[in-house]
C-alpha cells in the first residue's frame, strides 16, 4: 500500500461555552472521537494535528509544552470513555484510582485528595460509598464503575467535560441515570460538555447544540431544536429519518442511509457525501460547499440549500 | 381430554454466596491450592527453607569438620547420611548446602528481575528508539554463551582482580549478568501489550505522569507473569550454581555447596555412593519443587484459567 496523508479530520471549527452540552453525531468512522481526542492532544501514532489551533480560554493547545498538556488533562478537561469495563485497571482498588486522579495534578496535596474520594463516589451517587471505595473493578457493576470513571473525570473540577459514547456499553435504565448524572454534575460545576454520540435520542434529550459530522467533516450544526424540527443537510435528515420515534404517529418506515462512508483513501470530489444524497445537482459532484448559514443559528453545508442562503457569492468566496 | 402437561415446571429458591474481596494474588492462592504438585513443590520449598534456617544456628556438626568418623562411612544412626571422603557429616553439610542453594535461588532471582523489569517496561511503553536500544542489547545478549561470560567473570572479577571474593555473591553477579534478558523480554511483551489498554489510555487522558503510568498501571498487570519467570530463575541459578561448583569454579573449598560435594564424592561412586547421591537428591528435589511451583503459578495467574 503507498504511504501519504489521510485527512481523517478536516477543517472542523466549532467553540463550546461554558455550561453548554453540546453533541456530535455522525456515523462510526465520521471523525468524532478522533476530533475529540485532538483537544487533548492525544490522537494515535501515527496520526498528527497538521495544522490549526484548538483554544481554550486565551491557551493554545496545539503549542502547549508536554508538562502543560499533562496539567491540561485531566485538569482542565476530562473525557469519559464508552465502555467502563475496560477503562479502570482491574488491579487496583476504585477509590485509589479515583485519588491518583486527583494526586496527578498539583490541585489536591494527596490528604486532600484522599479525603475527598468519598465525597466524590457519593457525589457521583455510588450507594454506600465508604464500604466501595476499598472494592475493586470488578466487584462493580457496569453503571456503577461508569459512575466510578465519572467521578475520576470530575475530580478536579474541570471546565469542560467530553463524554465519548457513555451509555453505549450500559443497559437502558442504566444509561437514562447516567445521563441524568452527567447533566446535574455538569450544571454543578459549570462545566462545558461535548457528548460524542450515534444516539440521537440522548442528544435530543441532553444537548443545546448539535454538530452532525460525515466523512470528517462538520456538515450541519445547529441548537438542538432547530437541528431535530427542521433538518437542513440531506445527510442529517437521513440520520432522523433511520432513527424511531415515540412521539410520531406517521406509519413511515425506518429509512436507512444506502451506501456506506467514503473510504478516507478515496475520498469522492466534491461534496463528500454526494454519492449516497438523493439531491445531488451537478456541482456537488465537482465542487465542495462550504459551511453556511442557512437559518439563523443553523449551518449547513450543502449546495442545494444555498438559494437559502443571503448572499451565497460571498460565502462561497470565503 | 386430559391437560396437558407443562413442559417444565422450575420451582426454585436460588443462593449465591458473595466471595472474600478477591485480589489477583488471592485468586491466584486459591487456584494454587487446587494444583497437588505445586502443593507438594511448596511442601518441599517449605522444607528447604526451614532446613536452612535451622543450619544458621544449628547443625549435626560444623559443616567444615573433617573426621567424625571413619570417611566414606555409609548412613547409619549417628549419621543419617552417612559420611563423605574427608569424614564430614553428610547430613551437616546437605542443611548448610540448602541455604546457599537459597541465597544463590533467591539471590539471583531477585537481581534478575531487577535488572529485567525496569528496562523491560520502558522498552515497551517508550516503543521507539528506546525499545530498538534495549531489544538490540537482548539479543546481543542472547548470542553471548552464558557459561562462558559467567567463567569469565568468575575468574576476572574474583580470582584476578579480588574485587569479590569467591562465593554466592559473585555467583549471583554472574548469573543475573548472564540471565536477565528473559525477564526483560517478558516484561517488554507485557507492556506492549497493557500499555494499549484502555485503562492506561484513561490514566494518561486524566493527566497522570508516565512514571505513574508504569508504576501503577502496568506495572501491576504484568505482575503475574513477572512471579512466574522469577519463579523460574531460582531452579536455574540454583541449577548453574551446583553445575559451577562441580566443575571446581563455584564456591571455594569446605563451603557445603550441593554442587562441590557431589564433585567430591564422584571419585567414590563405585563403593560410596552414598556420597553423590545425598546431594544429587536434595538437588533435584529442590528443583523440580521450584518447577513444580513456577508451572502452577503460571497456571494460577492465567487468565483464560479464571474461574
Amino acid at each position: 500500500m503507498p504511504g501519504g496523508t489521510l485527512n481523517a479530520v478536516d477543517g472542523i471549527s466549532f467553540d463550546v461555552d461554558r455550561g453548554e452540552i453540546v453533541g456530535i453525531v455522525g456515523e462510526s468512522g465520521s471523525g468524532k472521537t478522533m476530533t475529540a481526542l485532538s483537544l487533548l492532544r492525544l490522537i494515535p501514532e501515527p496520526g498528527k494535528i497538521t495544522s490549526g489551533k484548538i483554544l481554550y480560554g486565551e491557551q493554545d493547545v496545539v503549542q502547549m509544552s508536554d508538562e502543560e498538556i499533562r496539567e491540561f488533562r485531566g485538569n482542565e478537561v476530562a473525557m469519559i470513555f464508552q465502555d467502563p469495563m475496560t477503562s479502570l485497571n482491574p488491579v487496583l482498588r476504585v477509590g485509589f484510582q479515583v485519588e491518583e486522579a486527583m494526586a496527578a495534578h498539583n490541585r489536591f496535596t494527596r490528604q486532600q485528595a484522599r479525603d475527598r474520594v468519598i465525597p466524590m463516589l457519593q457525589r457521583v451517587r455510588i450507594p454506600a460509598a465508604k464500604d466501595r471505595v476499598r472494592d475493586y473493578p470488578h466487584q462493580f457493576s457496569g453503571g456503577m464503575r461508569q459512575r466510578a470513571m465519572i467521578a475520576m473525570g470530575v475530580s478536579n473540577e474541570p471546565s469542560l467535560l467530553i463524554a465519548d459514547e457513555p451509555t453505549t456499553a450500559l443497559d437502558v435504565t442504566v444509561q437514562a441515570s447516567i445521563i441524568e448524572l452527567l447533566r446535574d454534575i455538569s450544571r454543578e460545576l459549570r462545566a462545558a460538555v461535548i457528548l460524542i454520540t450515534h444516539n440521537m435520542a440522548l442528544v435530543a434529550s441532553l444537548c443545546n447544540r448539535v454538530i452532525v459530522m460525515y466523512a470528517g467533516r462538520i456538515v450541519e450544526e445547529g441548537p438542538t431544536r432547530a437541528i431535530f424540527k427542521n433538518p437542513q443537510h440531506p445527510y442529517t435528515w437521513s440520520l432522523l429519518r433511520s432513527m424511531p420515534r415515540v412521539d410520531e404517529t406517521t406509519r413511515e418506515r425506518l429509512i436507512s442511509i444506502k451506501g456506506l462512508p467514503p473510504d478516507l483513501g478515496k475520498m469522492p470530489p466534491g461534496c463528500k457525501f454526494h454519492p449516497r444524497c438523493k439531491f445531488r445537482v451537478d456541482r456537488c459532484l465537482t465542487e465542495e460547499p462550504p459551511l453556511a448559514e442557512v437559518d439563523p443559528g443553523q449551518d449547513a453545508r450543502c449546495w442545494v440549500l444555498m438559494k437559502n442562503v443571503q448572499n451565497p457569492e460571498a460565502i462561497a468566496q470565503k | 381430554m386430559a391437560q396437558a402437561a407443562p413442559v417444565i415446571q422450575p420451582d426454585l429458591e436460588l443462593s449465591y454466596e458473595m466471595p472474600e474481596q478477591a485480589t489477583l494474588l488471592s485468586d491466584a492462592w486459591r487456584r494454587i491450592r487446587r494444583n497437588r504438585l505445586a502443593l507438594v513443590g511448596g511442601v518441599i520449598i517449605a522444607i528447604l527453607f526451614i532446613t536452612a534456617l535451622i543450619s544458621i544456628v544449628w547443625t549435626p556438626y560444623p559443616v567444615w569438620l573433617q573426621a567424625v568418623g571413619p570417611t566414606y562411612q555409609p548412613p547409619s544412626a549417628g549419621h543419617p547420611l552417612g559420611l563423605d571422603q574427608a569424614g564430614r557429616d553428610i547430613l551437616s553439610r546437605i542443611m548448610g548446602g540448602a541455604l546457599i542453594t537459597i541465597e544463590v535461588g533467591v539471590g539471583s532471582a531477585i537481581i534478575v528481575s531487577l535488572i529485567g523489569i525496569p528496562l523491560g517496561l520502558l522498552a515497551g511503553f517508550y516503543r521507539g528508539s528506546v525499545d530498538t536500544a534495549i531489544s538490540f542489547f537482548i539479543n546481543i545478549w542472547y548470542g553471548i554463551p552464558d557459561l562462558l561470560v559467567a567463567l569469565i567473570l568468575v575468574f576476572v572479577l574474583s580470582d584476578a582482580l579480588h574485587l569479590i571474593p569467591r562465593g554466592v555473591f559473585v555467583i549471583i553477579v554472574a548469573f543475573s549478568l548472564t540471565r536477565w534478558m528473559d525477564v526483560a523480554r517478558l516484561v517488554r511483551g507485557q507492556s506492549l501489550a497493557l500499555r494499549e489498554r484502555e485503562f492506561v489510555e484513561a490514566a494518561r487522558m486524566s493527566g497522570a505522569r508516565d512514571f505513574s503510568l508504569l508504576l501503577r498501571h502496568i506495572f501491576p498487570n504484568a505482575l503475574g507473569p513477572i512471579i512466574v519467570q522469577a519463579t523460574f530463575a531460582i531452579p536455574a541459578a540454583v541449577l548453574f550454581e551446583a553445575f559451577l561448583s562441580f566443575l571446581g569454579l563455584g564456591l571455594p573449598s569446605p563451603t557445603p555447596s550441593w554442587g562441590a560435594m557431589a564433585a567430591d564424592g564422584y571419585h567414590g561412586m563405585d563403593f560410596a555412593p552414598h556420597i553423590v547421591l545425598a546431594p544429587t537428591i536434595a538437588l533435584s528435589l529442590t528443583l523440580m519443587a521450584f518447577n513444580w511451583v513456577g508451572d502452577g503459578l503460571r497456571d494460577a495467574f492465567d487468565p483464560r484459567m479464571r474461574r
